[in-house]
């Protein structure tokens, strides 16, 4: 079955036919070229498709597109404005963030909500945020380093 | 050699890809968008482990409206591999292994082909399989490759096929038999460690077109391209000039893109869609189930010593469980050989290797190559050995260790290695100092104030092999539109390939970071036969790149001299400028490449191309060994008595990296290592009933997360220069992993007193040894 939905996604609103079944990653990468959510997994288990929605992370691979009707999505394409870097960006090219850089947009999405949530978390706030981002080159020293850093930096 | 910009090499810089992948930029695996008219591809894989089998309703599958092509292994038969033919493209009549690709389809939409296949029956009729070691080997086990020597390069390997070995080696030294008749303790033991999966984030797939002259472009996330393009191509019957493949970065790899899996199956289906490009992207439960683990292991380890604590002999075996393929597990044979002893020069060594076929998922070697594996065994073995010879472990190696001069190998003599002061440091790193022989109840430790604690290290060494997919080619070339415009064998895997590529041009030539572009991997730029390194890229596109920016240097200084009339030894590169030591003049590189040198020359523009060969193969088990890279681990854990349940306090990891070109990358590098160590220690486990894989998603097979994570981490950098590397570096990639989990098993015996020989170390395992304990205590009493 097709539905209409409409929702904004990093500042532009988008109108768009979608199937029932289609989830929210598959209509951001295949029908708006937003390829930074990637598939890790297709069951939740690993974030590597996490985005915002209304300012929540989801997975994006469990959210079924009419799910999103009317939300505010923020993928990584969304992050950095025109001439600048998103301190995160910034903070995790500085401080070695990002190895083969698949599970970078989860980690980026994650870390963003954790600083709507708390300006300036402790380690172990950080690590709990993280805990749904899989990262296989195990990075996680160095991301949380990363988001250490550019939490000091946004104050 | 002129320091001319020390800033640049030993100290920070940034990685050149971060900012495309940190703002969704960079391409990976499913990420390209060839064309709108894209079609899909997916497999289906055999559910069974060893059977004869028929396709039934092909039919209605293939006119499955939106269905545009499907391949079974009567349309398309071909045996694929490197060293050894031993896989079938698609399965044809028997499958030996449940994840062999059965049929291939392409359809409209990803769904539609999973339906079609669906329609799909495949009937079985099972046939007795071998699915362990132990089975493999026994007296009349079923032989996975009763037709092995039939295979295309099988006289390559040295196997007993009906014994089910695929490839075996063994080095010997000395007599054995009389180093254990000198010794005054003998101890033997067995170690295995599991079948693990590289489980890279990104899972195998790519992008496949066929082109109106026949060929076929991949556009593809894999770690050797070069290599696939030769095996490609052998399974396809077509000439390799026929596979294109344009690699961009790839989301993991770990050795589980090295060789080819479902590649060929793409580039298959390729040639039957009219031209219309095909993606391919396997699902997680595919990743795990039909693509690669890595080999299991069981070794016997018979190691005799001298009171005073001299190591007489050591007879080990090494079983690695390949499953139904060990074309990508040749390599690791070789690497797992030479480490075999660890990193102590014992007269009397016989080490034997077999890899073993089973009815199971085909094994490629996983980040470490198996040396890991190896010191789970020995350095767990030298720390029992010692508490029985009533000295510190620390001691024990000391005083057999490997030292720079000890002719090893027939054709190898071992160099300066940073052996001895890793241990120390990582040691050191955790505030340990092992001094006091230890007393076999744990419980009165040093630690004995927090109970439950202990701390525990271990040594490690690891060849660098110059394999024969080690060499590596650089084009450099340089002119006034796209400046300084760098063509590439290598792949970024994520160990910072761009970042090192940019370094060692902007410091050689002197010229800024900005003027140099890294071009994407394609195989079209290289002769069909070339096979680039895949592994040890540093040792060897680094030594491409230093030929090639020499070349590039004294074509550039050599069109200005003739120019100025002066000697090119007068010239030199200074910050993008030509200048004239002697003359003072100066030219920017930027007004000669846009300008020329004056109004009657054109502009000129530069091209160099260099290439580093690796050394020739003799057969020899030393042949192009090249060095050991050295490692140690200290670990403090804790553990709970009661349940068995285990934490990591601290983690160190000492590695020699011979000279950090990038300090802040090899540290991050290390530290991925020790948390990527953790994981294969405590967590993963490839479990199969009855030859089935049953670790197919995240939960059934956990790899650690931010919870996992040592409380405290310690990666330390060491740097005694390997003489023979650029720069005096040396990769380090693989012995990153060496040393972790016998640190924490031997930590966890100074803990609560019981040896945990099998990996994964889980709380079960520890509280099974715990109870075990304490009823042969109670028993004792």
């Amino acid at each position: 079955m097709e539905h209409e939905i409409q929702f904004v996604v990093n500042g532009e609103s988008r109108s768009l036919t979608v199937f029932s079944q289609q989830t929210l990653l598959e209509v951001l990468r295949e029908d708006l070229g937003l390829t930074s959510p990637k598939h890790g997994c297709s069951t939740g288990e690993c974030g590597a498709c996490s985005v915002l929605l209304n300012g929540e992370v989801v997975n994006s691979c469990m959210v079924l597109a009419v799910e999103a009707d009317g939300a505010e999505i923020l993928t990584v394409e969304g992050l950095a404005t025109e001439d600048e870097l998103h301190p995160l960006q910034k903070s995790f090219i500085d401080h070695h963030g990002v190895q083969c850089g698949y599970c970078a947009s989860g980690m980026l999405i994650s870390a963003k909500a954790l600083l709507n949530r708390t300006s300036r978390p402790h380690e172990e706030e950080i690590r709990e945020a993280l805990v749904g981002n899989l990262c296989r080159c195990g990075a996680y020293a160095d991301i949380i380093k990363s988001i250490q850093v550019a939490s000091r930096a946004r104050r | 050699m002129i320091s001319r910009k020390p800033h640049v090499i030993g100290k920070p810089f940034p990685l050149i890809e971060a900012q495309r992948k940190l703002t969704g930029v960079t391409c990976y695996a499913g990420d390209e968008k060839i064309s709108p008219d894209m079609l899909h591809a997916r497999i289906l894989f055999s559910e069974r482990p060893r059977a004869r089998f028929r396709l039934r309703n092909l039919d209605a599958a293939r006119n499955h409206p939106g269905v545009v092509a499907l391949l079974t292994g009567r349309d398309v038969n071909g045996r694929m591999g490197h060293t050894v033919a031993d896989r079938e493209l698609l399965a044809v009549d028997e499958v030996i292994y449940a994840g062999q690709p059965l049929a291939v389809i392409a359809a409209e939409s990803p769904e539609i082909a999973a339906k079609a296949l669906a329609l799909i029956q495949v009937v079985y009729e099972d046939l007795p399989a071998t699915l362990s070691i132990e089975q493999s080997l026994s007296r009349g086990a079923p032989a996975v490759h009763p037709d092995f020597m039939s295979y295309r390069g099988a006289e390559k390997l040295n196997s007993e096929p009906e014994r089910n070995i695929a490839h075996a080696l063994t080095f010997v030294r000395g007599d054995v038999d009389q180093g254990f008749a000198e010794a005054d303790v003998v101890l033997e033991r067995t170690y295995t460690a599991a079948h693990l999966q590289h489980a890279p984030m990104e899972t195998h797939g790519g992008v496949a077109q066929r082109q109106p002259d026949g060929s076929v472009t991949m556009w593809m996330h894999v770690q050797a391209p070069f290599l696939q393009r030769a095996i490609i191509a052998g399974a396809l019957g077509m000439s390799p000039e026929k596979i294109r493949i344009i690699t961009g970065c790839v989301g993991g790899s770990f050795g589980g893109k090295v060789f080819v899996s479902v590649e060929a199956l793409l580039a298959a289906i390729a040639l039957h869609t009219n031209g219309r490009p095909v993606r391919m992207l396997l699902t997680r439960e595919e990743e795990f189930k039909g693509v690669f683990m890595a080999p299991a292991m069981r070794a016997h380890i018979k190691m005799g010593a001298k009171q005073d604590g001299r190591i007489t002999a050591i007879e080990a075996i090494y079983d690695w469980d390949v499953g139904a393929s060990v074309d990508a597990a040749v390599f690791h044979l070789q690497a797992v050989t030479l480490a075999g002893t660890g990193p102590y020069a014992i007269p009397n060594v016989s080490v034997r290797t077999n890899a073993v076929y089973t009815n199971l998922l085909p094994a490629a070697p996983l980040r470490g190559l198996g040396v890991a594996q190896v010191h789970w065994a020995i350095e767990q073995h030298v720390a029992e050995l010692a508490e029985i010879l009533n000295m510190t472990a620390l001691n024990l190696r000391q005083w057999n260790l490997v030292k720079g001069g000890d002719h090893l190998f027939p054709n190898f003599v071992m160099h300066a290695s940073g052996l001895e002061n890793c241990g120390a440091l990582a040691v050191d790193a955790i505030g340990w100092r092992p001094e006091t022989p230890r007393p076999a109840q744990a419980e009165a430790d040093d630690a004995s104030d927090r109970p439950g604690v202990g701390r525990g290290m271990a040594l490690g060494w690891s060849p660098i092999i110059l394999s024969d997919q080690c060499g590596s080619s650089v084009t450099i070339r340089f002119d006034s539109e796209r400046l300084c415009d760098v063509v590439v064998d290598g792949v970024d895997i994520g160990q910072g390939l761009y970042a090192f590529i940019t370094q060692i041009i902007s410091f050689e030539l002197n010229i800024p970071v900005e003027w140099i572009t890294v071009e994407p991997t394609d195989t079209a730029n290289y002769a069909p036969d070339w096979e680039a390194s895949y592994h040890n890229l540093l040792w060897s596109m680094g030594h491409a790149l230093l030929r090639a920016t020499g070349e590039m240097k004294k074509q550039i200084l050599s069109c200005v001299a003739k120019e100025w009339e002066e000697p090119i030894s007068n010239l030199d590169i200074v910050d993008g400028e030509v200048v004239s030591y002697a003359s003072r003049r100066k030219l920017p590189l930027l007004s000669l490449l846009e300008e020329g040198m004056g109004a009657e020359t054109s502009p000129p523009s530069f091209s160099v191309t260099a290439t580093y060969r690796p050394p020739n193969v003799d057969g020899s088990i030393d042949s192009q060994l090249q060095s050991f890279a050295s490692t140690a681990y200290a670990a403090e854990v804790q553990v709970d008595p009661e349940t068995g349940a285990l934490s990591i306090l601290q983690l160190a990891a000492a590695v020699d990296v011979g000279h950090a070109l990038n300090p802040e990358s090899v540290r991050a590098q290390i530290k991925g290592g020790i948390i990527q160590s953790v994981s294969f220690t405590l967590l993963e486990e490839m479990v199969f009933e009855n030859g089935v894989p049953v670790s197919t998603d995240f939960m059934k097979y956990p790899i650690a997360t931010t919870a996992d994570m040592p409380l405290q981490l310690h990666p330390i950098v060491v740097e005694v220069p390997q003489r023979s590397g650029p720069y005096g570096a040396r990769d380090l990639s693989h012995h990153v992993q060496v040393g972790a989990a016998p640190a924490i098993a031997n930590a966890i015996y100074r803990a609560v007193g019981v040896r945990i020989r099998d990996l994964p170390i889980t709380a079960q395992r520890i509280y099974d040894a715990l109870q075990e304990k304490r009823a042969r205590e109670s028993g004792a009493g």
